[in-house]
This record gives C-alpha cells, sequence and structure tokens, in this order.
C-alpha cells in the first residue's frame, strides 16, 4: 500500500514530533483505563466482602415517642419487638444491644464493641472458629482481630468494663458488615449486658432472612407494622446499601475517568497540531502528487493513515501499561489482582483503547481534509 | 436527437482527431484588487505526436495554459478537449483520473516525492492506476535504465542525485502510465547546458516515439527542439 508506506515514512522521518503525540495518546489511554480498571475492581471487591454478610433486614429505631426524653438514645420497646417477630416470622428476628467498653487483657487495655445477643441466636450472627458459643450468662465471644492481637484462646480471661469475663469462643474472621461488625468485638449474652449496663430495651433488630428474594417483602411488613401512625423505626436491608456503595463508587469511577477523558481531550490536541504540521510541511508533495494523479480521498486516506498509525501505536502501549500498571496497584491495594481479571473490569483496557484511537482519528480528520482540499497549482508552487 | 452544439468560428477547420483542442479558452482569476485576465479566449488544436514550445514573457499566461491543459484547473469559460473530455465538465476525480492516464508532467523543479525512492517514485503513478505488479515493477526498472541511470541509483532517495538525473526520473515516471501527452514546464531551467541538451533529446527521442508534447520555455534555444512555437501575450496566443 503505497499511500501506508508513505504515512509510515512520514512519521518515521518525523519521529520525536510522531513519538510525542503518541507519548500523550498514551497518557489519555492509561488515564482512561486506569480509573475504570480501579473503579471496576474496587467495587467488585467491596461488593464481594460485604455480600459476604448475606441478607438482613436492620431495625434501627428513630426516637419518635419511643424516646424518654431527648438525651436518652432511642430504642426499640417490647411492643415493637413482639410485632417485630410477628410479622417477620418464619424469619428469625435477632435483638441485640449495642455497645462499647473498656476491655482489659492482663496488663493492655484496650476499647471493643460489645454486641449483647441471646444466647441461642449467637450462631445466627456469627461462626465460632475456635471453642463453643457462650451457655451461661458469664461467657463471650471474641472477634478473630481482637484475638489475634492479644493472643487470646478460648478459656481466656478478660476483664470487661469491672467485670471478668470468660471467653468461651473465637469467632471466624468476617470482614465489614451491615449488621454487625464483629471482627473487633465481644459478643455476650443479651443477660449479661442488660445486668451489667442496666439497659433493658434492645438497641436493634436485625432479621435475618431465609430466602433473599423476601427481603422486599419482610421490610415493608415491618415498615406497614411499626410506622404506621409515626416513623418509629429505620428499615434498611443490605442490598439497598450495597446498591447505594455501587452506585457511589460507580459515579467516583466515573467521574474520575472523565478526568482521565481530558488528558485524552489534550492528546487529541497534539495530533491535530502534529497532523496539521505535517500537511504544512508537505504542501508542496501534496501538490506533486495531485498533479500526477492522485485523488482528494487518497489524500485524505494518506493523512488519516498517519493519524491511525500513531493512534494505533499509542492506544497499544496505553492498554498494555493499563493492564500492567492496574495488576501491579490492584496487588498493593487490595492484595489480590484477580479483580482485574473480570470481564467488567478488562472492559475499560479496550474501552480507553478505543477511545484512544477515536479521539486520534476524529483529531487527524481536519488536518487530513485540509491536505485533500489543497489546490493542487497553488501547492506546487508552495517553497 | 442529435443536441446542436454552437462552435466559435476559431475552430472552423478543427480537426476531430486533434489530441488537445482549445475553444475559446478563458481563465480569470478573482482576486481582492479585482479580476485578472490570464488567458483570453485562445484557439488552439494540437494533433497526436505534435511537439509544440509554448513562448511569452513572465505573466503572459504560459503556466496557466499549460495547468489548463495539464486539467489542474478549469477555464472560466470556453472548452477545452483533452483526449476528447471536456475539462470543463468533469468532475474533481474524473480530472485527477484523466492527469494520472492521459497525461505525463514534467516540472522545471523535477518535483519528485522525496519520501519515496527513485524506483518508488516512478511506479507510483501506476500503482495510482491499480497496476501494482512484479511485471510492472520491471516495467519502471527498465524505464529508469532506459533513461540512463544505474541499478545501483534505484535505491536512492530523488535527493541524492543530480539534477540530471532526478529529471531523467522526472521523464520515467511521466511515461509510465504511457500517456498520450506530455506536458513539460520549463524542463531544462534547473539544469546546465549540457545536461539540458541531454534531456532535450531524450525529449525528442520520446516525441519520434509518437508522444504528443507540449513544453513551456523562455529559451529560444530550447524551443527550437519543437516543431511548432506558440507565443503568448497578454493572454493571447498567436
Amino acid at each position: 500500500m503505497i499511500f501506508f508506506e508513505l504515512s509510515k515514512r512520514s512519521i518515521r522521518l518525523n519521529w520525536l514530533r510522531s513519538f510525542l503525540a503518541v507519548a500523550g495518546i498514551v497518557i489519555g489511554v492509561v488515564a482512561i483505563s486506569s480509573m475504570g480498571l480501579l473503579g471496576s475492581a474496587l467495587t467488585l471487591s467491596v461488593t464481594d466482602s460485604l455480600s459476604k454478610v448475606g441478607d438482613s433486614v436492620i431495625i434501627i429505631p428513630i426516637g419518635g415517642n419511643t424516646a424518654q426524653n431527648a438525651m436518652e438514645m432511642p430504642f426499640i420497646s417490647d411492643r415493637q419487638l413482639q410485632q417485630i417477630v410477628r410479622v417477620v416470622a418464619p424469619n428469625e428476628a435477632v435483638p441485640l444491644y449495642v455497645g462499647a467498653d473498656k476491655i482489659e487483657i492482663g496488663s493492655k487495655k484496650d476499647m471493643a464493641s460489645l454486641y449483647g445477643i441471646r444466647n441461642e441466636q449467637i450462631l445466627l450472627m456469627v461462626t465460632i472458629a475456635d471453642g463453643i458459643a457462650p451457655r451461661g450468662t458469664s461467657g463471650a465471644l471474641i472477634g478473630a482481630t481482637l484475638a489475634d492481637k492479644y493472643d487470646i484462646k478460648p478459656g481466656s480471661r478478660i476483664k470487661v468494663g469491672d467485670k471478668t469475663i470468660r471467653i468461651t469462643g473465637v469467632m471466624e474472621k468476617q470482614g465489614m458488615g451491615f449488621d454487625i461488625n464483629p471482627d473487633s468485638a465481644l459478643i455476650v449474652s443479651d443477660r449479661w449486658y442488660s445486668t451489667t449496663y442496666g439497659q433493658d430495651n434492645y438497641d436493634q433488630v436485625i432479621v435475618k432472612v431465609r430466602d433473599i428474594n423476601d427481603i422486599d417483602t419482610v421490610k415493608k411488613s415491618v415498615e406497614r407494622t411499626l410506622n404506621r401512625r409515626d416513623d418509629e423505626v429505620a428499615v434498611i436491608d443490605t442490598r439497598m446499601i450495597l446498591d447505594m456503595i455501587v452506585t457511589t463508587f460507580g459515579q467516583i469511577s466515573a467521574f474520575t475517568t472523565a478526568i482521565g477523558g481530558i488528558s485524552l481531550l489534550v492528546a487529541g490536541v497534539s495530533i491535530f497540531n502534529v497532523q496539521m504540521m505535517s500537511v504544512t510541511e508537505r504542501i508542496k508533495e501534496i501538490g506533486i502528487i495531485r498533479s500526477i494523479g492522485t485523488k482528494r480521498f487518497e489524500v485524505m486516506r494518506m493523512f488519516l493513515y498517519e493519524a491511525l498509525i500513531l493512534g494505533l501505536i499509542g492506544s497499544g502501549v496505553g492498554g498494555l501499561i493499563s493492564f500492567v500498571g492496574g495488576f501491579v496497584a490492584l496487588s498493593l491495594v487490595l492484595g489480590d489482582a484477580s479483580y482485574l481479571f473480570y470481564p467488567q473490569t478488562l472492559f475499560y483496557i479496550p474501552y480507553g483503547m478505543g477511545i484512544g484511537l477515536l479521539v486520534t482519528l476524529v483529531s487527524g480528520l481536519y488536518p487530513a481534509w485540509k491536505a485533500a482540499n489543497l489546490n493542487p497549482i497553488e501547492a506546487l508552487r508552495f517553497e | 436527437m442529435e443536441e446542436k452544439v454552437t462552435r466559435p468560428a476559431c475552430t472552423e477547420g478543427f480537426s476531430p482527431d486533434a489530441v488537445i483542442r482549445l475553444e475559446e479558452a478563458t481563465k480569470i482569476y478573482s482576486l481582492p484588487f479585482g479580476d485578472v485576465l490570464a488567458l483570453d479566449k485562445v484557439c488552439l488544436e494540437v494533433m497526436p505526436g505534435e511537439f509544440i514550445a509554448i513562448m511569452g514573457p513572465s505573466g503572459s499566461g504560459k503556466s496557466t495554459l499549460l495547468n489548463l491543459i495539464g486539467s489542474l484547473d478549469v477555464p472560466t469559460s470556453g472548452d477545452i478537449y483533452i483526449d476528447g473530455h471536456n475539462t470543463r465538465t468533469l468532475s474533481d476525480d474524473a480530472l485527477t483520473e484523466l492527469r494520472r492516464d492521459r497525461i505525463g508532467f514534467i516540472f522545471q523543479q523535477f518535483n519528485l516525492i522525496p519520501l519515496l525512492t527513485v524506483l518508488e517514485n516512478v511506479e507510483y503513478p501506476m500503482i495510482l492506476k491499480g497496476r501494482e505488479s512484479i511485471k510492472g515493477n520491471s516495467r519502471a526498472r527498465d524505464l529508469l535504465l532506459k533513461v540512463g541511470l544505474t541499478e545501483k541509483m534505484l535505491a536512492h532517495k530523488p535527493k541524492e542525485l543530480s539534477g540530471g538525473q532526478q529529471q531523467r526520473v522526472a521523464i520515467a515516471r511521466a511515461l509510465i502510465n504511457d500517456p498520450a501527452i506530455l506536458l513539460c514546464d520549463e524542463p531544462t531551467g534547473n539544469l546546465d547546458q549540457a545536461t539540458g541538451t541531454l534531456i532535450m533529446d531524450m525529449l525528442l527521442e520520446v516525441n519520434k516515439r509518437g508522444k504528443t508534447i507540449i513544453m513551456v520555455t523562455h529559451d529560444a534555444d530550447i524551443a527550437a527542439y519543437a516543431r511548432r512555437t506558440i507565443t503568448i501575450v497578454d493572454g493571447k496566443a498567436t
């Protein structure tokens, strides 16, 4: 192909200028691809660790008539609890106390979250890695992070507030959750919590929904029953939170990708500039080839090939750097690059490359058109 | 029903076999400071195999005439027939094809394509015509050797050759598509006298083999190679 050959030689002749234009495209493609890629991988990673929590509906009191006075934290009343248990059946409602207190392990002091749960419901909420669930009122389960930090084994005794408590088991590491975060917490029996802190009413209720598809029904029936007159409780389901997070991540990712797009725009301007220079420098040559029988669209093709070559090289190198860079970045940030290989993540590489190529061709369009439409006589006379 | 065409009076007696026919060809350039009449109702008939020199002072319209015959431009009024085609009615693509297939150009500045080798420069018009083949390749080579270049020079870039050698390459390029007409714009203008004579002898040889040659020159010695001389003064041909 003679036109392709001419384009190739023109690029090679002006290699520095071409190299710089290509570098611009590379940067733009990398910006778009890596932003999209990282956003997608992070969303996947967060979704993954959050969805392990399972599908729960969380019922949180929001004050109103349940609070005795404005200073006091609102709580779930007995009446409300009974209503919840009734409307969510056969799904199980788990009422819990939520708090925090100082703990002492030997001479070391720390703070820990506390969850007071009915003994028979503890295993609904957590999985035990070592030991057993507390049976009476004096035992506690300890979260994996806390146990690791202070080297606590089942049978150890630690001090919570003023009381000493025996650890009956260590929970499996669970990651972040919406309902409870047991990794750095202690789970005690609800009666121990109630006597120790003098609290009679639960702080929240978690409904473990057996069938994911029932989640909306459960949510609606709780709201219908409890919020009939006033908004007494907030009903949140994990799926909703998950959706919200995914949406937010998506928006952030789109925003950063758009910023990456700006750098590609700059690259487009530089391609435009390089192509205009190429046309200006080759006016005489254009006059020659037009006079000896080269058609307008052939001249146009020659200059578009030039832009295409720059775009292909830039996009290719950019795509490659995005892949390798994404792999390294994900390995460092998430400690796991496997999210890179999901189709929805990998998609951002051809996506960035495609936009890079498109920007190059669009930028090359006007210079090519200008070259094709030069008056051959004037172009020939040009020195 | 045959359409009745009114022909200008000056074309009376023009032969239908003419390879080039100008019928009151007029060219007016519109410039900011007013219209400039570059060519004024020129009537001209060129028969196949003729060798014509166009002479005249600078700015007389020689180049305009050559551009019009070369289909690089079309007349403002009047008609120009090249090989039977009325250039004023042709599209830009059709004009380009006419230049590619029927006309060979030889310029004062040689005007070779700097990015291509000598051989590629000669092959180029052939490739444009879509005759890209190994057989075609040997035709370009043969032609280059025939105009006096050596095998070693074929891979060189035009800039690496002397002026005379470059003009030989230009002649080979002009002949590669076997055109009916060769248009030469001061073909020896950038060459020393001895080289110029060699180039003119070569053009004469080409003309003897049947090609029509139209050559613009201001050098009477060079014009003497032609069998007919047309003088242009103020856009009028005599």
